[in-house]
Parts: structure tokens; sequence; C-alpha cells
């Protein structure tokens, strides 16, 4: 049971995260195409962003390991 | 995942590898710093260009949050603050550490349970890095949110007072050192979690590009989540002087 659990944690985690950070890489190199220049300040935004939205997927991906290894019990 | 050896005094759990980590990233930040700045040059050289390059980098971070007087005043706090994170973080991916113990060992809390459900040889971890604990980064989240709120109360504790009218300011209160906390402890644990299974579980012909793929991930996970923490304790502190808006 806990082993079920812990998929669908990290496999919806991993969803998320996957249309999160398609939209925020898709704006960054759409911003990068309109202004080739501002390409060193909007690496650093893009990159402090991506670490934003990895937080909550990996938070439900340690938790997820937490389960698998009994950890935290159901 | 590993056993850790832990020593109990009057009912708390300590965990030595946490204990061992903080000191030996403390010493490496004291060091590396202690070394950048022995010989002191107008025209920067070695160490010191590395070591500019990074307070510029800090400046920034202040630079957006605070007007120009707090900035300079924060840069010191931020700035120990990144070091300490960016050299705990990388401490588990770089040198851990982990024995194997056949024999129980009771004042370290390895005990003949635990010994049993492990078939009789527990795989103990001496060194680790102390921020894939979740107790450590809740204890610097914490910290950094009281000060947070002690900078609030000294700016006025009317203005202070105000914002708690808002019941979803309550709950922010609880998230914000929450999600600070566990952002950084979840990245890292479950680095240093999978980076474990993988070299433990299967042969090294088959993991060695999983693991050197993964390595070099957790060094820039490592290095972003660092960067984040610092930033998201200087907005956090922020916030309380522009009286809660």
């Amino acid at each position: 049971m806990s082993i079920l659990a812990a998929s669908i944690m990290i496999g919806l985690a991993a969803l998320g995260a996957a249309i999160g950070n398609s939209n925020l890489f898709a704006k960054y190199i759409e911003g990068i195409a309109r202004q080739p220049e501002a390409r060193g300040t909007l690496f650093g935004q893009t990159m402090i962003l991506f670490g934003l939205i990895e937080a909550l997927p990996i938070i439900g991906v340690a938790f997820g390991i937490l389960l698998l290894f009994k950890v935290i019990g159901v | 995942m590993e056993l850790t050896p832990q020593v109990t005094v009057a009912g708390l759990k300590f965990d030595l590898t946490i204990i061992l980590g903080t000191i030996i990233a403390a010493a490496i930040v004291f060091g590396l710093i202690y070394f950048a700045t022995r010989k002191v040059s107008m025209v920067p050289r070695g160490l010191q260009v590395g070591l500019e390059m990074l307070i510029d980098m800090i400046r920034g971070i202040t630079g957006m949050t605070y007007d120009h007087k707090r900035a300079e005043k924060y840069l010191a706090f931020s700035f120990t603050l990144f070091l300490f994170v960016l050299v705990a973080n990388q401490l588990g991916v770089i040198l851990m550490i982990t024995g194997e113990v056949h024999d129980p060992i009771p004042w370290l809390g390895i005990t003949e349970e635990t010994l049993k459900e492990h078939n009789g040889a527990a795989h103990v971890a001496l060194l680790k890095s102390p921020t894939a604990d979740l107790g450590f980064a809740f204890t610097m989240a914490i910290s950094v949110a009281l000060f947070a709120n002690f900078i609030g109360i000294k700016n006025g504790l009317g203005s202070w007072l105000k914002p708690f009218v808002n019941p979803l300011h309550w709950i922010e209160e609880v998230s914000k050192p929450a999600t600070h906390a566990m952002r950084l402890w979840a990245n890292i644990f479950a680095g240093e979690v999978l980076i474990t299974i993988l070299m433990t579980k299967f042969p090294l012909y088959v993991t060695f590009v999983p693991v050197a793929v993964w390595i070099a991930f957790s060094l820039f996970v490592g290095m972003i989540q660092a960067y984040i923490f610092t930033v998201l304790a200087n907005v956090y502190i922020g916030q309380k002087y522009a009286g809660g808006h």
C-alpha cells in the first residue's frame, strides 16, 4: 500500500513539475529570442524560479522515499 | 537509507553525523575565508577574485530586498548564510562516508533489533550533509522567522500586529518557515538517498553513468538551493521592514 502511495506521489509531483518547468523555459527561450542581449539576467532569474518550482515536487519525492523505506508508516 | 549513530542525553536524541557535519562545514567556511583574505591587495589575485565575485553576487540579493543602508548591514549575514548552506549541501555529495556494522553498539543507538531488521549488517553513515536532516533545516528556517518577527516588533508593535487581523496572515506566518525548511531539506535528502540507492543496490558497471549524472545534478541543485535559501531569508526579513505589505 505504501509503495502504491509513494508511486502516485512521485508520479503526480513529476507531472506538476514538468508542466511548470515547460512554461518557465518556454518563456525563457521566448525572452532570449526577442532580446538576445538580456540572456545573462534572464538566465539567473530563470534558475531561481526553476529552484522555486522544483521545491514542491521534490518535497513530494522526499516524503515518497520516507514512505518507501517505512520511516513514516501507514 | 542508512542508520545514523545517535546519542541519547536526557531523553533527547542527538545525531552525531549532523554535529560532525555542522562543525566540518563551519570549519571549511572559516578556513576558506581566512586563507583567502590573508593578503588582501587592491588588485585582487587568486582566491580573492572569486571571493569578491561571490560578495558582489550576495550584494545583488540584498540590494534587491532592502534600501542601500540596510543592504550593507545584511551583507555579512547573507554571505555567511549562503556559504554555510552551500558547503553543508555539498558535503554529503562529495564526502559521504558510510560504514558497515555487524555488532550492536547500544550507546550509539544500534541495538540487536535494528541489526536484525537489516539482516545482521547495518549501513551506518559517518558523515553526510547536515542539511539533509529535517530538524536541522527547520532550526535554520525558524531562526530566520523569529529574527524577521523580532525586526517587525522592533520596527513598531502596531504595524507588526496589524496584518494579523487577516486570518490568511496566520497561515502565511506558519507556512513560510515550513516551506523554507522543507525546500532545502527535500532537495538535499532526495539527492543523497538516490545516490545511496544507486550505489548500494546495483553493480557499479550498471550505475556508473547515472551516478555521475546525478552527482553533477546534485552539485547544481545544492548551489541553487543555497542561493534560494539566502534569497528567501532576505525576502522574509525585508517584508517585515515594509510593515506587512
